[in-house]
């Protein structure tokens, strides 16, 4: 099995690999120095427009983290990402109106349900190999857009208006006006996005990643080593779908609002072409892709040509640079400091 | 009752068998899963629309797919083979892509709304059959189905070059080791699955609608047969197609509110079952 993007390297992108141990303290400081930064100078910075953008780009940015991880690590491509991203906030907004749960509890509620339907998806879908596995859940993304459209659940979903989503109360402290206040949520989406990457780069530096890309590598191999092949695929599959749940929530707290178009083959497809514009390999290239992609929208998205870019940019980003916008860079750089020393 | 239900599947199936045997055959010579066979199928449709409206609905059945044999051809020799050392996910990715623009550019080229394309005259009305009255055009789109589908058959099963689509399809490294060029085959292949996709296009409009929408639906159909029938098998693909079709048209009838899911309870209780499909294709080398 020549198993899905070969071209990546089998440590697994390794952002930080091979940088001396000594090294180490310097990353944490300055990580944390532009982890603070970052939340909180845009936000006297730059105008609300424009942090609606940003934080728009780093919600795609953690969709796009989680198609990015699958990827790279499983040699998987999932184009269903939106219906996780999507199906959460209405199970959220159904929590909320229907079954009158509290905020918190309607958030767990649909974070769970997610987790329980990616795990009995998957179960099913990744014994198959990389290809039917991405017409599969292509096929599965298209099976949430077409329910919440059904007549029978037209009054839990009201069909294609989509359900407006207003709680009372506090999740975590906020309010439903602090989280569409765009000055209020960068600062949750960007550490969001923090925590999501870590959490994605701790996993890859794991042994669970590594046993990720050496099935990848060579499935049968693996299983003549003694390994399973199966329970790992499925808990890579569920930790990519959490990651968009996540995503999905601040999705719906920060609108108010979800629609069928949220669950569309679009959301998944912009999610992929996020991922390819940075990169699979990391966790800074996807979310950045996402940022890039968010600013790139607002340029040309006015004149309705969003998709079609989008189709162009698969082509284009898998042709010529399958490493992405950062993924090429740090290989630049890379090459240079070798260059450098020698 | 059972009679009109059957008909109608058999006629629903027409259409997804041209399809999907088509994805299937680029498949077994390419390992490559063409997500853009949707959008091929929407261009044969918008183009015979055009051509309907300006030369009727017989020239644009020919001219469509020649069309869309051409832009096979191109696909053939400008995308799967500079792409042919990447591995099948990444040109599977390509595909998708040009899909997509494809599809976007229709959607330019001709607007957000459904076009509706009259039938021909010779076949516009019903005809008395085992007692039912049924539309003469679904009769005309099951016997092209049906006989697009023989004659498949009869190419794989008695030509030379249908023998060597089935050595290449069944192990390639052999089958080019015994000196059979699967380069000129796949030219072939893709073109005549071009050339299918406009058939199926140019058929659909009479009987379905021609809208922005109709790729994405069905490609989805269609990926979803190649995985019922055992991704690469032909043979797997045109009984899945049958089976969507007659799950497809029964739920409608049986189940309107839940039919939209029907091919999806069809497509996991087949994987829960059989997760290779029911057909013997070849697993990826």
């Amino acid at each position: 099995m020549s198993g899905g993007t070969a071209r990546v390297d089998a440590r697994g992108g390794a952002l930080f690999a091979g940088g001396a141990p000594a090294r180490a303290p310097l990353f944490v400081l300055l990580a944390a120095l532009l982890f603070g930064l970052g939340a909180f100078v845009p936000t006297h910075l730059l105008s609300e427009f424009a942090l609606r953008i940003g934080a728009g780009g780093l919600l795609l940015g953690m969709l796009a983290l989680s198609v990015a991880f699958l990827m790279s690590q499983a040699g998987l491509v999932a184009l269903g990402a939106a219906s996780v991203y999507g199906g959460v906030g209405y199970l959220f907004a159904i929590c909320l109106s229907e079954w009158d749960l509290s905020p918190t509890a309607a958030l767990l509620f649909a974070f769970v349900a997610v987790v329980v339907y990616s795990a009995a998806l998957g179960a099913l879908i990744v014994r198959t190999n990389p290809l039917a596995f991405m017409m599969l859940t292509l096929a599965a993304g298209e099976m949430i857009g077409h329910s919440v459209m059904l007549e029978g659940l037209r009054d839990y979903t009201s069909g294609a208006d989509g359900l407006v989503v207003n709680f009372k109360g506090a999740v975590f402290g906020l309010t439903s006006a602090d989280f569409a206040n765009a000055t209020q949520f960068w600062p949750i989406a960007w550490s969001a996005a923090w925590l999501l990457g870590l959490a994605a780069f701790a996993v890859r530096r794991s042994r669970f990643g590594a046993t990720l890309r050496a099935i990848r590598e060579n499935e049968e191999r693996m299983r003549f080593s003694g390994f399973g092949t199966y329970l790992p695929r499925l808990a890579a599959f569920v930790f990519v779908n959490a990651i968009a749940g996540v995503c999905g929530l601040l999705h719906v707290l920060n609108s108010g609002f979800v629609s069928p178009e949220s669950l569309g083959l679009s959301v998944s497809t912009n999610a992929l072409v996020a991922a390819l514009i940075g990169g699979v390999a990391g966790s800074i290239g996807p979310i950045a892709g996402g940022f890039l992609f968010a600013v790139a929208q607002d340029q040309f998205g006015a004149h309705g040509f969003t998709q079609l870019l989008t189709g162009f940019a698969i082509v284009v980003f898998i042709v010529l640079l399958p490493r992405g916008v950062v993924g090429g860079l740090i290989e630049a750089a890379r090459r240079g400091a070798r260059r450098g020393t020698r | 009752m059972i009679a009109l239900l059957i008909a109608n599947s058999l006629a629903l199936a027409s259409l997804l068998i041209m399809l999907s045997s088509g994805l299937a055959l680029i498949y077994g010579l390419r390992d490559v899963i063409n997500f853009g066979h949707g959008a091929l199928y929407m261009l044969g449709a918008y183009l015979g629309y055009s051509i309907a409206l300006a030369g009727g609905f017989w020239l644009a059945l020919l001219v469509s797919p020649l069309l869309l044999a051409g832009l096979g051809i191109a696909f053939e020799y400008w995308v799967l083979r500079p792409l042919r050392g990447r591995s099948h996910i990444e040109v599977a990715l390509v595909t998708l892509g040009l899909g997509i623009i494809l599809g976007q550019a229709l959607i330019f080229v001709y607007g957000g709304e459904a076009r509706g394309v009259d039938a021909p005259a010779a076949l516009a009305g019903s005809v008395r059959l085992f007692g039912l009255s049924y539309p003469l055009y679904r009769i005309f789109l099951i016997a092209m189905g049906l006989g697009s589908c023989a004659a498949l058959a009869l190419w794989l099963r008695y030509s030379t070059s249908g023998l060597y689509v089935r050595a290449v399809s069944q192990d390639p490294s052999v089958a080019r080791m015994m000196g059979v060029n699967a380069d000129r085959l796949s030219l072939l292949v893709t073109s005549l699955s071009a050339a299918f996709a406009g058939v199926a296009g140019v058929l659909a409009g009479p009987y379905l609608s021609v809208d922005p929408g109709m790729d994405v639906s069905m490609i989805v159909n269609c990926l979803i047969i190649v995985v019922i029938g055992g991704t690469g098998s032909i043979a797997g693909a045109i009984v899945a197609a049958l089976l969507f079709g007659f799950v497809q048209v029964a739920g409608s009838v049986f189940l309107p509110d839940l039919a939209a899911l029907a091919p999806y309870v069809l497509l996991f209780v087949v994987l829960l079952i059989a997760p290779r499909g029911i057909g013997r294709g070849r697993a990826p080398a």
